[in-house]
């Protein structure tokens, strides 16, 4: 029995270590960013982990940057509208390949994934060239396009695992208590698949606001262009400068909103699952 | 309330025919069962009534009107599932009120009838619960109250009670019945489980991969089966089947023969045909007086079951030159092999019989059935006997 205890102990203990050390390893580089963001000038160059005195200059000085206001908003808007998109669009497709018999449905959920695996900077080059030509060079619709186009098989496979397991008598029981097929779908089973539904929601969203390859091909001004490709033509202060304080703030404030939506998601998927759960 | 009529209707999947030309109607305010072995087509005819599945072929009819195009949400018919299928998001009572704003009611009318079901089917206290916080028993009736709150024209219920435990299925199965006595709305109900069929049916059908069999009064299928697999399938024990002959005045089985007056040994035609006789537990005695129409013949009881109301006691019968028997695999009656075949016997439970004994078992010739072999018809029965 104490043999049993200890055993168990010990193996709270490991896990708790290891867990401590992955944590760690994963965030130095946040931390060090962070840190960066809130030193001085002067004092980046200090080898230190933390700063001998806390400023927030980089971050007046990034605020002050129209190009980056710009980019922000710019971000919100296209990882927005994609993942809204891509999740609508998803749910449809997810819901058709799952309950409607009809030829092909393999092939559709086969080539979904086939797009999913396809290497993007393989179709940069032709992008760029097509964009151009019809206008969705440097537009929101411009990168909005591939963002759905590279997320929706993620969204339609995440979206089809889940509508798989929910028990399809509610449907029926929906259409017999008088519903229509749409409002059995948005009353019955869309609520149910409300976890599956925020889990396709983060990655698109994580997808669109991170992505740096399309923003910095398919961009020029700050018409369209997103955080991450703006980052890179920050400048310093002066020609003598390295921007590097500006790029580290520009971070922190990028990171911010991709873990704040984590965090209320990921309430919403525990919550959800449990209430999935349920038998009957 | 509604008279539903069933006009030959079929059903097709890709390659498989899972209903055949079911022609019968359920009449306004019946306590309809659909009963017969999984596979039989039964819970395919409950959803082509509620429209969850399309009619291939044939008509379905409700008082009149013919309902074949009719979305399932304009039937007006409320479906117990299996499952219960309640909804796991919402509440009892948003479960239960969940039709009724479908159906656009107004609030206060909502609410009256949310609490009168609530109320019929001691729901109150739950009504705030959620699906997943309530015993199976409690499921099954906020199920029952999703389907009454809609006053509906007709109860289709899809094995209501399977997913119970046994004691519990007998006091829900004694609920509805209650319910439907008190509602009077036409109920359809499928089943596998004929004891279910028999105790809430006012008339029952038989199915059997996908062809109606017979439809009668539980007491017409059980006293008069027309065919070998509704003998099997209805009652419990089953009935007792063994291999039989025609012969000059007599039907041989064999642990002896019977003597049969002509007029009704005639029915069983002249054909030279394998027949199986069947006859009822409680129909082999272990008393009485020694009458011509009565076979008597030993038997060694090898278990017995006492029940107290009942007593079971089963024996072995050599079938000595008789060919083996083929029944419906279905039936799932598995009570011998090709030498013996075990028959069981209801008796008196006054009677101390133990396992080992000897005893004499009497048989009648007026309680026996004779069914064709091949065909499985009842040979005993007049041909007039045809409801439908």
């Amino acid at each position: 029995m104490a043999g049993g205890a200890d055993h168990g102990r010990m193996e709270r203990w490991c896990w708790g270590a290891g867990s401590v050390v992955v944590i760690v390893y994963a965030l130095i580089p946040v931390a060090w960013i962070l840190s960066l963001s809130l030193k001085r000038s002067a004092d980046l160059g200090d080898n230190r982990l933390f700063p001998q005195v806390v400023s927030l200059e980089h971050y007046a000085a990034v605020f002050r940057d129209p190009q980056f206001s710009a980019a922000l908003w710019n971000s919100l808007g296209i990882a927005g509208i994609s993942t809204l998109v891509a999740v609508l669009l998803g749910m449809f497709a997810a819901y058709a390949v799952v309950r409607l018999e009809f030829p092909g449905r393999r092939v559709i959920l086969a080539a979904a994934l086939s797009i999913a695996m396809f290497p993007p900077v393989s179709i940069i080059g032709p992008l760029f060239n097509i964009w151009r030509t019809v206008g969705l060079y440097d537009t929101w619709a411009g990168l909005i396009l591939p963002y759905i186009t590279f997320t929706l098989p993620l969204a339609i496979w995440i979206l089809s695992a889940f509508f798989r397991e929910i028990p399809w008598d509610l449907d029926k029981a929906a259409r017999v208590d008088g519903a229509t097929p749409l409002k059995a779908f948005v009353f019955v089973i869309a609520p149910l698949a409300a976890p599956a539904v925020f889990t396709a929601a983060i990655l698109v969203f994580m997808f669109a606001w991170n992505d740096f390859l399309f923003a910095i091909s398919l961009t020029s001004t700050n018409d369209a262009r997103t955080v991450p490709a703006a980052i890179a033509f920050f400048t310093g202060s002066s020609r003598f400068q390295q921007p590097t304080g500006s790029i580290a703030a520009a971070s922190v404030v990028v990171t911010l909103p991709i873990i704040i939506v984590v965090l209320i998601f990921q309430r919403r998927i525990v919550a959800g699952l449990t209430a999935g759960a349920v038998k009957g | 309330m509604s008279e539903i009529e069933l006009r030959k209707v079929s059903k097709r999947f890709t390659g498989a025919t899972a209903v055949k030309r079911a022609n019968f109607t359920i009449r306004d305010g019946e306590f309809f069962i659909l009963v017969g072995p999984s596979g039989c087509g039964k819970s395919t005819l409950l959803n082509m009534i509620v429209g969850l599945e399309d009619v291939s072929e044939g008509e379905i009819r409700i008082d009149g009107q013919r309902v074949n195009e009719l979305d399932p949400k304009d039937r007006n018919m409320a479906m117990v599932f299996q499952s219960y299928a309640l909804y796991p998001h919402m509440s009892v009572r948003e479960n239960m009120a969940f039709p009724l704003k479908l159906a656009k009611l107004s609030n206060p009318e909502i609410d009256r009838r949310v609490a009168r079901a609530a109320q019929i089917l001691e729901l109150d206290e739950y009504l705030d619960r959620r699906p997943r916080a309530l015993s199976g028993g409690q499921r099954q009736r906020v199920a029952m109250g999703r389907a009454i709150v809609r006053e509906p024209r007709a109860f289709l219920l899809d094995e209501p009670l399977s997913n119970l435990d046994a004691k519990l299925r007998v006091q829900m199965r004694t609920e509805i019945a209650r319910l439907h006595n008190r509602l009077g709305t036409t109920t359809v109900y499928v089943t596998h489980d004929q004891t279910e069929a028999m105790t809430l049916g006012d008339r029952i059908a038989v199915l059997r991969k996908g062809e109606v069999l017979q439809i009668g009064t539980p007491r017409e299928l059980y006293e008069r089966p027309r065919n070998l697999f509704v003998a099997g399938f209805i009652g419990s024990p089953a009935m007792n089947f063994l291999p039989a002959r025609r012969a000059e005045g007599r039907l041989e089985l064999p642990p002896g023969a019977l003597e049969i007056p002509a007029y009704n040994a005639k029915r069983w035609g002249t054909g030279q045909g394998p027949l199986i006789a069947g006859f009822r537990p409680e129909h082999l005695r272990v008393i009485g007086e020694r009458d011509v129409s009565v076979l008597w013949f030993a038997a060694r009881a090898e278990v017995v079951e006492w029940l107290g109301a009942d007593l079971f006691v089963y024996f072995d019968v050599a079938l000595k030159g008789f060919g083996e028997m083929d029944l419906p695999e279905d039936l799932d009656i598995q009570r011998g092999d090709t030498a013996r075949h075990t028959l069981v016997a209801r008796i008196d439970p006054a009677h101390a019989v133990q396992e080992g004994d000897s005893l004499r078992v009497g048989l009648d010739w007026r309680d026996v059935h004779v069914f064709d072999a091949a065909s499985g018809q009842n040979l005993t029965l007049s041909n007039a006997v045809n409801e439908h």
